[in-house]
């Protein structure tokens, strides 16, 4: 069986977007779980300003999270767009 | 029957009939690739930039559709005693309200508060309304593609769109509070020159140009990141789900995914798109 050059860079492409998705999640999920983890401490010593930790919490999670949609994009341009 | 017992029966009809509607098909994988049909002609003339997303115009509509009608109908016969729709719109408003006032201060907040309330309920139904069950979308040959109901927010154009004019909105209040050299010192001006002509003024500038580009790009990026994430989350989520739903055949579990990438990341990822705009309006507004 022959590989043609459009089959290699396809498969590179596949295997480009696995490891930029996989390394992409690394940070995001790190920095998520610390920020929640935080909330969680802030939480249990001032019940009751929950309401708003738990939103400045998911303002800092959404903020942290854009590295992680940025691989995310980069993957699917390599999946869908190279062809 | 409760009104908290309604409102389950209709979520779990919803889900039901997305259910059987399912099995009858299968999504096809390639189709993730292209999901929004376009048209590139309308009437014999070609329609520039590529073509338009009819689905994501279509779908655009009828969430704006929705959104007037409801705020028409929600605060139709307004009384002091409100009745069962007053009181759902007087809840939401007074919501964002408390909202806005704590983030900008009683005078501006009341200012951007129908903004930031309609961008919620905007980017909020656009992210639900995948939940409904559309079965022309899974039956093929039955109706065309583009009639199918699907998150105008799955469409980078829209978000893009939205963060376009979030920046806007903040960069335009900016200047309308500080002054326009108010405005571009806040950018070009990191340390503060010292009175008259010398080395240490020059040095200052190059200082302040060189920080002054790394502002704009900062900005730039605010902007892309801000839309990015709201398309990246729904579209990532849209994803996931088909591909779940084809390892496991359609069986029970899409109703659970729908509740999930549908109902609770649609309703965060609204909230935090409208708390950033929010936020980036106070960074310029805000001494």
């Amino acid at each position: 069986m022959e590989l043609t050059g459009a089959e290699i860079i396809k498969a590179a492409a596949m295997i480009g977007a696995g490891i930029c998705m996989g390394f992409g999640a690394i940070g995001p999920g790190i920095g998520e779980g610390f920020a929640a983890g935080k909330a969680c401490e802030g939480v249990a010593r001032e019940p009751e300003n929950a309401n708003l930790i738990t939103r400045t919490m998911l303002i800092g999670q959404a903020v942290s999270e854009s590295t992680g949609i940025y691989s995310l994009v980069i993957a699917l341009l390599m999946l869908f767009v190279i062809k | 029957m409760s009104n908290k017992k309604k409102v389950f029966l209709v979520i779990g009809i919803i889900f039901t009939v997305e259910f059987i509607i399912s099995l009858f098909g299968e999504y096809d994988m390639s189709q993730i690739a292209a999901p929004f049909a376009k048209i590139h002609t309308v009437f014999g003339v070609k329609i520039p930039f590529n073509g338009i997303n009819i689905s994501t115009v279509l779908n655009t509509w009828l969430i704006m559709a929705v959104v007037i009608a409801g705020s028409y109908f929600f605060t139709r016969r307004l009384t002091p005693i409100p009745g069962r729709l007053q009181a759902i719109a007087e809840t939401y408003v007074s919501a964002f309200d408390t909202l806005c006032t704590e983030v900008l201060g009683k005078k501006r907040g009341r200012k951007f508060l129908p903004f930031v309330a309609t961008l919620f309920i905007f980017v909020l139904l656009s992210n639900w309304v995948g939940v409904i069950p559309s079965f022309w979308h899974v039956v093929d040959g039955v109706f065309p593609h583009w009639l199918a109901i699907e998150e105008p927010t799955r469409d980078l154009n829209t978000t893009l769109g939205f963060g376009i004019m979030c920046f806007f909105v903040a960069h335009i209040s900016g200047i309308y509070v500080r002054g326009f050299k108010g405005y571009v010192a806040e950018y070009f001006v990191t340390m503060p020159y010292d009175k008259g002509f010398n080395g240490g003024n020059i040095g200052k500038f190059i200082f302040n140009m060189f920080m002054g580009l790394l502002n704009i790009v900062g900005e730039i990026g605010k902007t892309i990141s801000h839309s990015f994430r709201l398309f990246g989350n729904i579209l990532g989520g849209a994803i996931i789900m088909v591909v779940i739903c084809n390892l496991i055949r359609f069986i029970v579990l899409p109703v659970f995914l729908n509740g999930f990438f549908g109902l609770f990341v649609g309703a965060v990822q609204a909230f935090v798109f409208t708390m950033l705009a929010l936020v980036y309006v106070s960074v310029m507004v805000n001494e």
